[in-house]
């Protein structure tokens, strides 16, 4: 039971570390990013709007996070 | 002797590594200042080992099992991820809502802290120094082990680019430990914001362009498209910083307290 337990903190210790370390203090940078992936597969294929949507997607991404970051400071 | 991008893979590894390298140093001084050098040496060193290990484990496991584009998925979002948190924080920083990063500042706040913890010992080793150089060194080395990793092995099972890569981020490391060591004190004048700031629209460029690779999406003139993206967030970047700087300074005209 004490070994479960120490494997179990292992884990959750573990997947924090990634957490923190991908996420931060930013989840909507990892989530907008993910979005942009997601966009990526389903225009795949369709000439230029693949690259204009994903490359848009990017760039609104960074406005919106910087915009909502001084906010806090507002 | 080396192609273009492989120089841009070794400035570009260099210049992330010796920002991380800058400031595990400080938290290095700090530990070994306050509770002894043997026991944060030996800290150092064991995460040193422990990032070794990861690049060769990780490294190799994705060579040899990873199909080439669900790589490239894989590394253009990690770059994605880090360089977007890079160029955001290097925007605040130079728009003046999040202040610059100083080393010297650091140092002296991390001295501090580690005055008021006790001296634990085990034998001859101080657990705190070697706990708190260990967490400092694996933690600053583990960015630079993704970004290693990520260039390295654009290209799939090319060894080639991570030798470059492990060669841009060895480098910057010995020439701060070098430098550390013989000045002994943080290394606040290295411009960590303006590299900060320049090695995040490198990081953004290549991650969109290998995630969307990856993920099938056909750039137009193949790779010269990096040079445009990088003009891209180049000129957003600055944008940004000079909107911002005006938002600023007008609340601090209107006597905002920031």
């Amino acid at each position: 039971m004490k070994i479960l337990k120490t494997i179990w903190k292992l884990i959750i210790s573990f997947l924090l570390f990634w957490k923190d370390f991908l996420v931060g203090d930013s989840p909507e940078l990892a989530l907008g990013v993910l979005i942009i992936l997601g966009v990526a597969y389903l225009l795949r294929n369709h000439g230029v709007w693949d690259v204009a949507s994903i490359t848009s997607l990017a760039l609104v991404l960074m406005v919106v996070t910087v915009w909502r970051k001084t906010r806090d400071h507002r | 002797m080396f192609t273009g991008s492989e120089i841009v893979l070794i400035i570009t590894v260099m210049a992330a590594s010796a920002v991380e390298a800058v400031e595990a140093l400080t938290i290095i001084l700090a530990s070994g200042i306050t509770h002894g050098w043997r026991s944060t040496w030996e800290g150092a060193i064991v995460a040193l080992f422990a990032l070794a290990a990861v690049v060769a484990v990780l490294g190799t496991t994705i060579i040899h099992h990873v199909d080439i584009n669900v790589l490239r998925v894989i590394v253009g979002t990690l770059l994605l991820i880090f360089g977007m948190q890079w160029l955001t924080k290097a925007i605040l920083r130079s728009s003046g809502f999040k202040a610059m990063h100083d080393e010297a500042k650091i140092f002296e706040k991390d001295v501090e802290e580690l005055k008021k913890e006790k001296h634990i010992r085990h034998g001859k080793r101080d657990s705190i120094a070697f706990v708190v150089s260990f967490k400092g060194v694996f933690l600053e080395g583990m960015e630079v082990v993704m970004i290693v990793i990520s260039f390295g092995l654009s290209n799939g099972n090319d060894y080639s680019r991570l030798k470059y890569a492990v060669l841009g981020a060895a480098v910057a490391i010995a020439v701060i430990a070098v430098i550390g060591a013989i000045v002994a004190k943080p290394l606040s004048k290295v411009p960590e914001n303006t590299l900060k700031l320049g090695v995040g629209i490198i990081l953004v460029s290549f991650g969109m362009f290998w995630m969307g690779e990856g993920a099938g999406v056909k750039w137009p003139m193949s790779d010269v498209f990096i040079l445009i993206l990088a003009a891209v967030f180049t000129t957003t970047t600055f944008g940004l910083i000079a909107f911002f700087k005006g938002v600023h300074n007008r609340m601090h005209h209107e006597g905002h307290t920031l």
